[in-house]
């Protein structure tokens, strides 16, 4: 490691533990032995047919979403030596151990680390050869078949097909494809439609629909990279909503406070040298195919639409490769757990720009179809503007679709103490409807579907000037940091006499 | 097989993708994709899922049906 990474890590102000973590961890193998150290990853000891039984076991350990396992098969009937990975992200758990925080962490100690690691600058990339790079390690250029090539399956019983669903995809600006910022990486669901022939899903909002338009609107190229089986950061911020000049690989390294390494894959564009499987594609101009349905984050199957169309031109993979995949479906699942904290963050910052009185955001459900905020409340109605501006930030745009305002000193991460503001704050009429809002084409409840009604519930305490409810007398139990750590060392002291006693 | 379990297509509109063996070599089942309605499937699933009469009726393909175009191409005509 070089002397300039090793400032920028300074920069980053990461723990000792969080840095030597960041330092350990290149790749998903990495990171899976990782967890097997601590009791966070297990590796399935029975033969599996593809369905139902991934499904099942997925379903199963996502039940636990603070401790749930990341689950390795390596046995799956039919596809004798192919590994499969679910849960990675699964459990917030594994998100604490990565970030190098001990089991046992809360959800909010975990929201407050991103938001410290917020606004780091200092990207840390380095460059590997291609002919050094782990995923070079075999090259396939004919006769591709992607049923052969991964442990495909069906995640829920109506998808149209065996989908992979957590691939990272990179992608250039057709028109400025020089150019290091405009590469995009995000997750798109993908549906292989033969053995060279997939489609994916976007929508203009997003920057893939945005390259896609641009392609076929100037007959431009669209080359793509998809890769799979990524280092933990790239899977964990890739789905961060930032600007359209930001790099993907560069704010995941910042955040993880580690070098990524990329390399080049054989069709130009920068990719994880560390990843176990890249597919290299590209767009095949005015093409549409049948896509769909798909069980989605929102606990519902997508319809059937015809979305574009990708043909495969190469592929790298590791020496014995992983396919990693996730389940997706009525919540609580993996999809919630990896993206829910990468959520509330950026949304935190940009209220926090206007507003410093914001203390925390919560929009772990659903990718933020609900957001519960905690603002300190100058004057009555304050919140309700604080909810207006919320709808304003990127990602509240089209999802933020029920919010509800809190006081300061309520936990948004805490449901028991939200609903005790729920309870004792909300006045019927204490609600906004704003109607025929921008809402995401998957959301069940739209009116049609991109469009809807949003909901803001003020549940934060009564101000002047109004006067009702000016009477009551909050209870202030003690609360912060010493609580907090009470609460562990009685979790502790659980734990230590349980086991005393058996 | 005999014909597509999403939307009816005839034996001719589907073709084997993969066919999955063990480590001796034995088959273990064999995936399809219906060329006609875009479905894959595995004949070793739940009847479900590959049975069109126990397929809830939502998850059904019409191809006389007009389904939403992401994303238009552009008019070259």
């Amino acid at each position: 490691m070089g002397t300039n990474q090793t400032a920028a890590i300074k920069d980053v102000s990461l723990s000792d533990n969080a840095l030597k973590v960041a330092q350990r961890i290149g790749s998903l193998r990495d990171f899976l032995d990782f967890l097997a150290e601590h009791g966070q990853c297990i590796t399935w000891p029975e033969a599996v047919l593809p369905e139902p039984d991934i499904r099942d076991i997925a379903v199963a350990a996502g039940r636990d979403a603070m401790n749930g396992p990341a689950l390795l098969f390596d046995d799956i009937k039919g596809y004798p030596g192919k590994r499969l990975a679910l849960g990675v992200h699964g459990s917030f758990t594994n998100l604490a151990l990565l970030l190098g925080h001990p089991k046992g962490t809360t959800i909010k100690e975990l929201f407050y680390d991103i938001i410290s690691r917020w606004g780091s600058d200092k990207p840390l990339l380095e460059r590997v050869p291609m002919d050094q790079a782990p995923i070079h390690e075999n090259r396939i250029d004919s006769n591709f078949n992607l049923y052969d090539l991964l442990p495909l399956y069906r995640i829920n019983e109506y998808d149209g097909g065996f989908y992979i669903g957590k691939a990272n995809v990179v992608s250039r600006d057709p028109h400025d494809p020089d150019n290091f910022g405009k590469q995009n990486v995000g997750i798109y669901r993908i549906q292989p439609q033969g053995k060279d022939i997939f489609t994916l899903l976007s929508v203009p909002a997003h920057d893939m629909g945005r390259m896609i338009i641009a392609a076929e609107k100037d007959d431009k190229p669209l080359k793509i990279a998809v890769m799979l089986g990524n280092h933990p950061a790239m899977a964990m911020f890739a789905a961060t909503p930032i600007g359209y000049d930001e790099s993907e690989f560069a704010y995941a390294s910042q955040m993880m406070g580690s070098p990524l390494r990329l390399t080049d894959s054989g069709n130009g564009m920068d990719i994880l040298a560390d990843s176990e499987i890249v597919i290299e594609a590209e767009l095949i101009h005015g093409s549409r195919q049948y896509e769909g349905p798909f069980g989605e984050f929102p606990g519902s199957y997508s319809g059937v639409r015809m979305a574009p169309q990708f043909k495969v031109t190469g592929i790298s993979h590791r020496d014995n490769p992983i396919f990693e995949n996730i389940y997706i479906g009525k919540g609580w699942t993996e999809h919630d757990t990896l993206i829910g904290l990468n959520t509330s963050a950026p949304i935190y910052a940009k209220l926090k720009e206007d507003f410093p009185e914001v203390e925390a955001v919560n929009a772990l459900y659903q990718h933020g179809l609900t957001g519960i905020i905690s603002v300190k409340n100058r004057f009555s109605g304050f919140a309700k503007s604080v909810a207006m501006r919320a709808l304003g930030t990127p990602h509240g745009l089209m999802y933020l679709k029920n919010l509800i305002m809190v006081d300061d000193d309520v936990d948004p991460f805490d449901l028991n103490q939200v609903m005790w503001a729920l309870s004792t704050r909300t006045r019927a009429d204490d609600i906004i409807v704003v109607p025929n809002m921008p809402m995401i084409i998957i959301d069940p409840a739209a009116e049609v579907p991109g469009k809807g009604h949003r909901l803001i519930i003020d549940a934060t305490s009564f101000m002047p000037p109004d006067k009702v409810g000016a009477d009551a007398q909050i209870v202030s139990p003690p609360g912060g940091p010493k609580i907090d750590a009470l609460a562990k060392v009685i979790q502790a002291l659980q734990q230590e006499q349980q086991g005393g006693q058996s | 097989m005999n014909s597509c379990p999403r939307c009816q297509s005839e034996q001719s509109a589907c073709r084997v993708e993969h066919e999955g063996r063990d480590a001796q070599g034995e088959l273990v089942w064999t995936v399809y994709y219906c060329t006609a309605c875009s479905f894959t499937w595995r004949d070793s699933e739940p009847e479900e899922s590959i049975v069109y009469a126990k397929r809830d009726a939502f998850s059904r393909v019409d191809l006389n049906k007009q389904y939403p175009v992401v994303m238009p191409p552009p008019n070259r005509d």
